[in-house]
Parts: C-alpha cells; structure tokens; sequence
C-alpha cells in the first residue's frame, strides 16, 4: 500500500526509471541516491535505464502484502537495466513461463489503490517476445 | 574505534518464545528483566534499553518508559533501539557503549515482541517495512519474497539443489525440540519442509521461521561492577554494519555485504580469528538466509553452506555448533528481541547452563539481521 503523495513524489523516477550515475566511480544506483553507495560521491547525474533487460531472479508469491490480492500470484523479478538493477512485477506471462536470463520490457500498469483510495500507474514489465508468455 | 572499556554480560533472562495471547508485551519484558535482574541481586541499572521493531502494531510506542516503569525503574535513562528485525542486536550494541564509553557502569537491555497480537496480514504488512518502501512494497512484495530472489538467485548461481537447503530446518527443529525456551519443538523431516505451503517460490513454509512473541534480557556491566554476577561473561566485541535496505542497487545478491562486514568488526575488536569460535547463534529467518549468512560471516566458502551441513557440519559436536537453540527457525523469531536472545543463549552456552543442546566452549558468537542483510549486529562472547 502507499499513498498519493509518495506515488506523485516518485513518479518521475518510478515512470522513467531514473537511476543515478557516479560522475567519479561511474556506478549506476537504482533507486536514485544521494550520494554513491560504491565511493561515497555527491557527483552524481540522473540517467534514464534502458527499458528493455532480462531477468536476473523471480518469485512467484501467493501471499502478497495486503492490499495486493487481485494481483496474485504476484510474479516480482529482479531485472538487469543495462548497468542497473531493478525490483519490479512481470504480467502477461504464467509463472510456469517465467524463467532467468528472460527478456523482458517495461510497461505501463495499474497498481494496487492507495491507502487514500486512488489507483496509481507504476512500471511493471512483460515479456519481450509474445510467444513466451 | 579507540580505546575502549571492557563490558560484562553479568545476568540473563528469557521467556519462552511463544504465542503469549494472555501476557501483555509490558509483562513479557517484566518476566524476561526479572530473570535478569534476579541473577545480578536486583542490583539496580542505571539505565534500560529496549530493542523492538513493530509495537506501532499493538498501538504502543515509548516502550522504554513504559517498561521500566513498570519493573521499578522510574528516573532511570530509557532509550528504545531499532533496526528492524535485528533490533535486539543494536540494543545490544548501544547498550554496550553506554559502558565501553564510561557513561555508565549497569545498563539493563531488553528486547521484546508481540507479533501474534494483530491478525497475520497486519503483521506481514509490518515486517516488509524493513523494505524500501517508495521502489520495493509499492509492488506487494512480501519480505518472504524478497528472500526469496535471493535463494533462487544463489541456487541458480551454485548449483544448490533445494533439499540441501530444506535440511537446515531439520537440523534446526533437532536442536529446538530440546531447548525449553523454543517455539516449535517438534521434529520434522525433509519431506515436511518440501511438501508445506509455497509462500513465495521457491520459499515454502517451513523454509521460514514463524511468528513469535517473546522477551529477553541481558545485564550489562563495566569492569568494576562484574562483582555483581559469579559467571560474568566477557564481550570481546562488537561490529555493526548496514547495507542498501532495497536489493537493486547492491553490489551483490549473494552475500550479505552487512554480515561480512559486521562480523570483520567483531572478530578484530575481539582480537580473534573466525577458526576461533566454539558456538553461534546466527540469524536463519529462512534457510536462504543460514546459507548466506555462514558465507558471509566466513563459516563457509561462498555457495557451499548447504553442503557442509548436508556433510554434517554445525551440528552439536562440531566446532563451530551453529544455532544450538533451534535457531529462528525453531525457537523462534520475535523480532526485535531476537538478538538479545541469541546473547543470553551464547552467555549461557559458556557459563555452560543452557539448558537445550549444551556445547562446551570458550568463545561464541551471535549475528542479528535485519531486513535482508540491511542492518546487521554481531557480537563475540569470551567465558
Ligand atoms: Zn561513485
């Protein structure tokens, strides 16, 4: 569950999956941070991941947090975004079909309501190719 | 860290883990502090701390007045410590350097949990907070399935079968099914972890430890005031460490950065080599996370936990014995007094009164977690 502000205060982040790049060590941080986590640098640009990676692991959860029932089973896979990682849902595939190394690509979805009872739009992923799913 | 005081573990006390429906969380700190205080004469600290994550839950925050209110203490310093499910952990550490420092020279630590008292769903939802909230729980993620990225992640990387994994919770309910203080004291076998419930894939129920309430205590003492316990046991050091709370933008998804580090600080403030120590209690909240935190820790090479302990490593007899208690997974996991129990269990394993499997030794360690390797306490014991 979350709420209204948190989804507006994200979104551009969440919508454009905004990483952050180290000007001095080059680490790229997803979630953006203040400073980077490898050397500590406040030098640091906003660079937009590539929305096309592959799965890096998945799970398959039956009890989700509450709030998130329809949704299940929630398939959350970590995702490989060019120099980044990110921890995100997968749709349109069976969880029998989802395996690691899978190409997969972002896509704009509902969310769960908010605790103030609005219906977000977050980032989720899908399969790359149609046939997989 | 510089020059430093040495601290005592002079007195302990636990409940036992339970579902505690009839003993309210001020009463359960009372049971587990008395125990404590009873050890040392009831001589009075000078201050309490408390280790806790989720009493927001049952409506209750400012826990250390309220508790040491209720066991006597009015006008003594009260602090609450949090670092999500490894809080008793911090407390512990927080405690301590209120010693080394020189501010003061008693200092009661108690962690304490109620995680049965709200339906489970309330309780999920609370332990996931130890997540990134804004970039990991807006998508559901249950702190199950963030655990469980992780194992499939490492078994796909170590070519780690799933019954190597699913056997620790044997070896764990063995130990527990003897230790009094333990939750789930039945005996299981490979086949009741591989047929329960899937939670999260591939975490099945019983690769989990439950839901507990429970209280624990330690009564820390300076040099000076050891006098106050026949079996003091030394804390030969301390290390603690934090990690990214989401596990996207970590370095690596198959060892606890956290866990490493904090145990490295622990083994050189002790001035002693992880070959050293005789027990440990670590922090097996699934059985994902025993294999990775022996890893990390330096009990195991990186992807090869499962297999010593399939060989029959860390079990009573062997050098290190982990997890003599029955571990989270049988003893339970209230969780922010879960590092203060695995204190009093290791104290009590060198005083050689634990009254579950009793491993003799010299030197034990304990490691408390929070979130997935995020926050990570560890702590070496000297009889
Ligand atoms: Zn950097």
């Amino acid at each position: 569950m979350t709420t209204i502000q948190r989804i507006w205060r994200i979104k551009n982040t969440l919508l454009r999956l905004l990483s952050t790049r180290c000007l001095d060590c080059g680490f790229v941080a997803y979630p953006p941070k203040a400073s980077c986590p490898k050397c500590g640098s406040r030098r640091l640009i906003k660079e937009e991941l590539p929305k096309i990676g592959e799965v890096l692991s998945y799970t398959v959860i039956n009890v989700p947090l509450r709030g998130f029932e329809e949704f299940t089973p929630l398939i959350i896979c970590l995702i490989k975004l060019g120099e980044a990682k990110v921890l995100a849902e997968l749709v349109d595939v069976k969880p029998g079909n989802v395996h690691i190394g899978m190409k997969v690509m972002a896509t704009l979805r509902r969310s769960a309501k908010t605790l103030d009872g609005v219906i977000p739009y977050v980032v989720k992923f899908r399969p790359l190719s149609l046939g997989s799913s | 860290m510089g020059a430093v005081r040495r601290v005592y573990v002079a007195g302990v006390g636990m409940t036992k883990v339970d579902k505690h429906t009839e003993t309210s969380l001020r009463d359960l700190a009372a049971e587990a502090a008395f125990k404590a205080l009873d050890e040392v004469g009831n001589e009075k600290p000078e201050a309490v701390v408390v280790g806790n994550m989720l009493s927001s839950l049952i409506e209750q925050e400012n826990l250390a007045a309220l508790i040491a209110d209720h066991i006597g203490l009015r006008g003594v310093c009260g602090l609450k410590v949090e670092g999500a499910c490894g809080s008793g952990g911090v407390a512990v550490l927080a405690g301590y350097s209120m010693i080394a420092s020189g501010l003061y020279d008693r200092v009661l630590v108690i962690g304490v949990e109620k995680l049965l008292e709200r339906p489970t769903p309330d309780t999920l939802r609370g332990l996931a907070y130890a997540a990134d909230a804004d970039y990991e729980l807006i998508y559901g993620v249950s702190f199950a399935g963030l655990n469980a990225l992780i194992m499939r992640y490492y078994m796909s990387k170590y070519d780690v079968r799933r019954e190597e994994l699913a056997l620790w919770s044997v070896i764990m309910h063995q130990n527990g099914a003897k230790n009094p203080y333990a939750q789930l004291r039945n005996e299981i076998t490979l086949e009741t972890v591989l047929s329960s419930p899937v939670v999260a894939d591939p975490i099945r129920l019983y690769d989990a430890c439950p839901l507990s309430d429970g209280a624990a205590a330690v009564y820390i003492t300076s040099e000076d005031w050891k006098k106050v316990s026949d079996t003091p046991i030394l804390v030969a050091g301390v290390g603690n460490a934090v990690d990214s709370p989401d596990l996207s933008s970590r370095v690596s998804l198959d060892e606890f950065y956290a866990s490493r580090i904090s145990a490295e600080k622990a083994l050189r403030t002790a001035k002693l080599d992880i070959k050293d120590i005789d027990v440990a209690e670590i922090h097996d909240a699934y059985t994902i996370t025993a294999a990775v935190s022996l890893e990390s820790i330096g009990f195991a090479e990186k992807g090869k936990a499962a297999k010593l302990w399939s060989e029959g490593r860390f079990r009573p007899g062997d050098k290190p014995t982990i997890n003599p208690s029955g571990g989270l997974k049988s003893r339970g996991h209230p969780v922010g007094a879960t590092g203060v129990y695995q204190v009093v269990e290791v104290a009590m394993q060198l005083r050689g009164d634990f009254p579950g499997v009793s491993v003799p030794s010299e030197i034990g360690l304990t490691q408390n977690i929070g979130g997935v390797g995020s926050n990570v306490t560890t702590i070496v014991l000297r009889r």
